[in-house]
């Protein structure tokens, strides 16, 4: 590993422990594979082999300039997944990454093992209410980001500068904007279709809370956990977030 | 009675240095004294995801793994983040160590 080249792209990814496999996603512009890397993903591997990327101009992984609508990204999911593991495959998305995780599990039902949402945002535009935060200014954009996030990044310093120069790469050089906006949302016809047991995980206080109410209701095999916090559990929340995902993933 | 293979700890620090000046690859981090008391967030402002590179680097080299993941695991999420090359350091040591 780390770098794996699929769908015209090298992807950087990590793979953990060994067990049933699961793959894990992030979201999209704040988010890299550190998410779950520093929080779930190791006590997973105690018992899984866990697969983390990241997502297209993310992270470590290649900057595209485009290929952000959920079809191209589900494609680089599946093309990841094909050189991972031959067995059935659980996957935990947060935010966007949830919604990737949804619609590889809606192509090819038969891949999926289980699925873990973790406050995925429907209709797909409302993402990170991404259209009021494109529009901020840059300097505005780190002040207007979420606590969680905000705080592993000290004012002024390397880590917020290379932070704000990917914001301002995805929002002004690429597709990006204009592909959230345009994406399509999930009909409920179509989530009716999901055979797979699905864990549907909330942040109490997110605004996509009444999302995680109706994919509760549309898809067949789900239930609903909310989790103290907001749309960035996993990072207010860690210890109880893998507790969550270990119980439903060995259950 | 130690293995012979068991790396020293300057041995350590100083491939781990190697690799972190590797992945930050900018002018600074050559000039900066890296040591065992070095934080990775508060003096180094590592990104996160170059933390990730440099633990890939550290265990391609020195061959651990379920002891990595299982060390990870049993820090605390702000633990992880006040993270000293020390740490880091003594934890490679540790795996190499006969038990």
């Amino acid at each position: 590993m780390p770098f794996t080249s699929v769908n015209g792209l090298r992807f950087h990814t990590e793979a953990l422990g060994s067990g049933p496999p699961v793959a894990m996603l992030h979201g999209l512009l704040v988010g890299n594979l550190a998410l779950w890397y520093f929080t779930a993903a190791p006590a997973l591997a105690r018992s899984h082999r866990v697969l983390l990327y990241d997502l297209r101009g993310h992270g470590r992984t290649d900057r595209s300039l485009d290929g952000y609508d959920l079809a191209t990204m589900t494609r680089d999911l599946a093309c990841l997944l094909e050189g991972f593991d031959a067995r059935p495959v659980s996957l935990v998305g947060h935010s966007y990454g949830a919604l990737i995780a949804l619609s590889y599990a809606l192509l090819r039902p038969e891949r999926v093992a289980r699925l873990v949402l973790a406050d995925a945002p429907l209709p797909p535009s409302r993402a990170e209410e991404v259209s009021a935060f494109v529009a901020l200014p840059p300097q505005e954009m780190a002040k207007a980001l979420p606590e969680p996030v905000r705080r592993s990044l000290p004012g002024g310093g390397r880590r917020s500068v290379r932070f704000l120069q990917a914001l301002e790469f995805l929002i002004a050089r690429t597709s990006f904007p204009r592909d959230i906006v345009a994406e399509p949302d999930l009909p409920d016809s179509a989530l009716a279709q999901l055979s797979c047991e699905v864990l549907c995980l909330y942040g109490e206080s997110s605004l996509c809370r009444p999302v995680g109410e109706r994919l509760l209701r549309a898809i067949p095999k789900s239930k609903l956990v909310l989790v103290p916090g907001g749309h960035y559990f996993p990072l207010e929340a860690p210890e109880l977030t893998t507790a969550h995902l270990l119980e439903f993933l060995n259950g | 009675m130690s293995d012979p293979v068991t790396p020293t700890q300057q041995e350590v620090l100083d491939t781990l240095a190697g690799f972190l000046r590797e992945i930050v690859a900018e002018p600074w981090i050559a000039e900066v004294p890296i040591t065992m008391e070095t934080s990775f967030s508060q003096d180094l402002e590592l990104e996160s995801i170059e933390f990730v590179a440099l633990a890939t680097k550290l265990r391609d080299r020195y061959g651990f793994e379920a002891e990595f993941t299982d060390w990870l695991a049993g820090l605390e999420f702000e633990e992880i983040i006040a993270l000293r090359v020390g740490s880091l350091v003594e934890f490679i040591l540790r795996c190499h160590s006969p038990r």
